[in-house]
């Protein structure tokens, strides 16, 4: 035990004394932790910088995933005429969000086996098909899922958006669509060493709605019933102002 | 400007909103019709989830109904008993119009059903206002007006439950105002229109009511049923964006006023024409996106 306390210490002691930073070891911080949805909101953008042990052969990878949850795919089919819905998939446990960042190409960073373990790239990520549903060309629904969440801007794979610099300090700007969905999200700085993972941080981000935004939101959900009145109300005010206004014309 | 509309979950250009409630409040000063059935499809065309545009525009349906009863109860233009019948009706309706876009959300094939709906309306609407239009247009430049009979007798005279509309002159079977009131709740509740277009005709032919007391009186049913089917919207789909609902409302306000001082720069008909063609290529519009074939075949929808 006190062997281990002054390992400790004595790993402390370089940390602070060395100039640079620990051995491998990286440091990020981010530009907003609390984003907030308010009136105005269009989408945000977020500084995610730091420092690491820079050598030769550094690679950093940056992995966003917002909460996850119940995605469902939808199939459109030709009846008499028009296209309709008629067979959906649902896929449990899936991020609502989420972005992959690196410095270079992925498939030069990593082989496909490691990203395969490390779930990284949108193929590799361990989602689910709600159990109990059978689904045949299983393959299709699961690239529809990714092409869709691609499309919607919630999914991205953004390669060379990490910027190294001078060997020992990188940034990369982190984008939420003005479409995101609220919650915790997930900040994932990966370190590599020729292909080889040397250190890592997480960091989070807290989407919230806020302001008038927020209460209209919260009350719509949490006190529908009064708020369907108030939204009648309102519209009876202006309904009976705008009489009372124009009343002489 | 860009505001955020807290329930449909997206930014949009307020102005936008704002021209597009403006312009329907024109067409309602100007021609004196409801532009509301071209509301939900032009908000569903802005990106506004059809669940949204529909609860939203049934919302701000509140308030020129109000306004509107409030002018024509001053002409002594409303039959309130009769109003009041066709809104027990329209309750009815709207609930469960509200019930089945519950169903129509949860199987997945609501904005289907929304978008044929209005497909089949307004080109229904359209055309048959389109050629009215042009007969009239056609008549009067020969110089020929001809009117036809204003009240006729028919087999649903003849149903149960007979009651005095002193104000209306009627005696009829309150079933037929019940059932015509339900059949346009249902419709409200689905397409987030009054029905206007439905009810007025309705109420010509079918009950054979005095054309002055037929806008005032469907206004003030139209009332009800635009509150019963947002309270009902927001307490069971959660779906009245009031944001949405408040700029569309100032919009209209605006447009109304505007509208109903410049009535005489064109002729009725011109206008009911140039409506009509609006409509149908609306309608068209709607149809193009339903039978084209989709750029994706699949799509996804995110539980919130």
């Amino acid at each position: 035990m006190q062997f281990f306390f002054h390992i400790n210490l004595i790993f402390l002691v370089t940390i602070i004394t060395s100039n640079t930073f620990a051995q491998n070891q990286i440091v990020a911080d981010l530009s907003q932790e609390n984003v907030k949805i308010s009136t105005d909101f269009q989408g945000a953008k977020i500084l995610l910088f730091g420092a690491y042990d820079g050598k030769k052969g550094d690679d950093i990878i940056v992995i966003v995933k917002g909460p996850k949850g119940l995605v469902t795919v939808q199939k459109k089919e030709k009846i008499l005429g028009v296209w309709v819905n008629t067979r959906k998939v649902n896929y449990i446990n899936t991020p609502k969000y989420l972005s992959i960042s690196s410095n270079r190409r992925i498939d030069d960073i990593l082989n496909k086996k490691t990203q395969k373990i490390s779930e990284i790239g949108l193929n590799n990520l361990k989602i689910r098909i709600q159990p109990g549903i059978k689904v045949k060309y299983e393959k299709k629904w699961r690239q529809a899922l990714t092409r869709n969440m691609l499309k919607s801007n919630l999914w991205s794979i953004n390669e060379n958006s990490v910027i190294l610099n001078k060997d020992s300090l990188f940034r990369s700007y982190l984008e939420l669509p003005s479409n995101v969905i609220t919650g915790q999200f997930e900040v994932k700085i990966l370190h590599y060493r020729n292909s080889k993972l040397v250190s890592q941080q997480i960091n989070s981000i807290n989407v919230s709605k806020s302001g008038i935004s927020a209460e209209i939101y919260d009350i719509a959900q949490n006190y529908s019933t009064l708020y369907g009145f108030f939204a009648v109300l309102l519209a009876v005010l202006v309904g009976w102002g705008s009489n009372l206004i124009f009343r002489k014309v | 400007m860009y505001i955020y509309l807290p329930i449909a979950e997206q930014p949009i250009h307020s102005l936008a909103i704002l021209g597009i409630g403006a312009f329907l409040g024109l067409i309602m000063g100007l021609v004196g019709v409801g532009g509301g059935f071209l509301l939900t499809p032009l908000m569903m065309f802005l990106g506004i989830p059809p669940p949204v545009a529909v609860a939203s525009v049934a919302n701000q349906l509140v308030a020129p109904s109000v306004s509107g009863v409030l002018s024509h109860w001053k002409r002594s233009n409303v039959d309130f008993k009769m109003g009041t019948v066709l809104l027990l009706g329209g309750i009815v309706g709207s609930s469960i119009g509200v019930i089945l876009f519950n169903f129509l959300g949860k199987i997945g094939q609501l904005d289907f059903v929304i978008k044929s709906s209005y497909v089949i309306f307004l080109t229904l609407i359209g055309t048959l206002m389109f050629s009215e239009s042009l007969r009239l247009i056609l008549r009067t430049r020969k110089g020929k007006v001809t009117r036809g009979k204003l009240h006729q007798h028919n087999w649903l005279h003849g149903l149960p439950f007979k009651i005095r509309f002193r104000k209306s002159k009627l005696y009829i079977s309150i079933l037929l105002p019940i059932l015509i009131g339900v059949i346009v709740g249902i419709l409200a509740a689905l397409m987030g229109i009054g029905g206007g277009f439905i009810i007025v005709p309705a109420m010509i032919y079918l009950l054979g009511m005095p054309t002055s007391l037929v806008v005032g009186t469907s206004l003030f049913q139209i009332i009800f049923v635009a509150a019963n089917t947002t309270i009902l919207q927001a307490s069971q789909n959660q779906t009245v964006d009031v944001v949405l609902a408040t700029i569309l409302l100032l919009g209209s306000v605006i447009g109304v006023q505007i509208g109903s001082r410049f009535t005489n720069i064109l002729r009725g008909e011109y206008l009911r024409l140039i409506l009509s063609s609006i409509i149908i290529l609306v309608s068209l519009k709607l149809l193009i996106d339903l039978v084209s074939v989709p750029s994706d075949l699949f799509s996804v929808i995110i539980s919130r």
